[in-house]
């Protein structure tokens, strides 16, 4: 199952990346956000799949949606001047970022013994999160509720004409 | 090394979607398409702490912080998305490239 979903989320983000439609790109997208969301049903942690695909599924990728179809930028504008050295430069260092990254997480002992101890696992369940929640970290829940409450006000002044 | 179901193998897959997050915001002009690699970028930090969280036995911690990231991420899309709106009006364009006015 890992298998599976790991390589839907892959190759889903693999062909937002070369898309040139933005559409058909917000819908590989979509795909690549149900792939993780398998992903998270496989850690055993239900809730968070179900967020993924209401929040980041249901919501922000429906957003995105619609502003592309309301500027009706659909395809890429021709570039105003190719800038060949740094685009070369720029995929260059994601390789090098790419590889070193690689190398550290694939060499890493201590990431491989994690895997041998094989804890008993305790599968998520909105009980458990809502405790941790509000016994621990109400302080950040209350910071997260004004940063939306800021968020929705910014939003507005931003596309509103003549405030 | 056993990539299926292991650490490592969730830690690599969510290294590979940083990677092309990261691809997608420095090769790509659009900033819609910029927008959609730094949501992907957002999704790769998630699997790594929910794989983490699960490796430790689940822990609800690695939960709640996925619950923070979510609402920072629709913040971030609200605001985003209105900027890229205000630029259109103003310039009729979503090309990173033409909103270079500060460099003239």
């Amino acid at each position: 199952m890992f298998l599976i979903f790991a390589l839907i989320t892959i190759l889903g983000a693999l062909a937002m990346f070369q898309q040139k439609n933005v559409i058909v790109a917000g819908l590989c997208l979509v795909l690549t956000f149900f792939g993780v969301a398998g992903l998270f049903l496989v850690l055993a942690n239900p809730v968070a799949a179900a967020l993924q695909i209401i929040v980041y599924s249901g919501a922000i990728m429906v957003l995105v949606l619609f502003t592309i179809m309301l500027l009706n930028s659909h395809e890429e504008e021709p570039a105003i001047k190719a800038r060949p050295i740094q685009r070369w430069v720029g995929a260059l260092l994601i390789a090098i970022f790419g590889a070193f990254a690689f190398r550290i997480v694939a060499g890493s002992k201590a990431l491989a013994a994690v895997n041998d101890k094989a804890l008993p696992v305790e599968g998520m369940n909105l009980n458990r999160v809502g405790e941790e929640l509000f016994a621990n970290h109400l302080l950040g829940f209350e910071i997260i509720g004004l940063l939306l409450l800021a968020a929705m006000v910014g939003a507005v002044a931003l596309t509103k004409k003549e405030l | 090394m056993a990539l299926n179901g292991s650490l490592q193998g969730y830690i690599l897959v969510a290294l590979l979607l940083f990677v092309i997050g990261l691809a997608t915001v420095l090769l790509r002009r659009t900033l819609l398409m910029q927008f959609m690699g730094v949501e992907l970028m957002l999704n790769a930090a998630n699997v790594a702490l929910l794989a983490f969280s699960r490796f430790r036995g689940g822990d609800a911690t690695g939960t709640v912080f996925y619950l923070f990231i979510l609402g920072v991420a629709a913040c971030e899309a609200a605001i985003g998305l209105a900027l890229v709106i205000a630029l259109f009006r103003h310039r009729q364009t979503t090309d990173a490239d033409r909103a270079d006015s500060l460099k003239q």
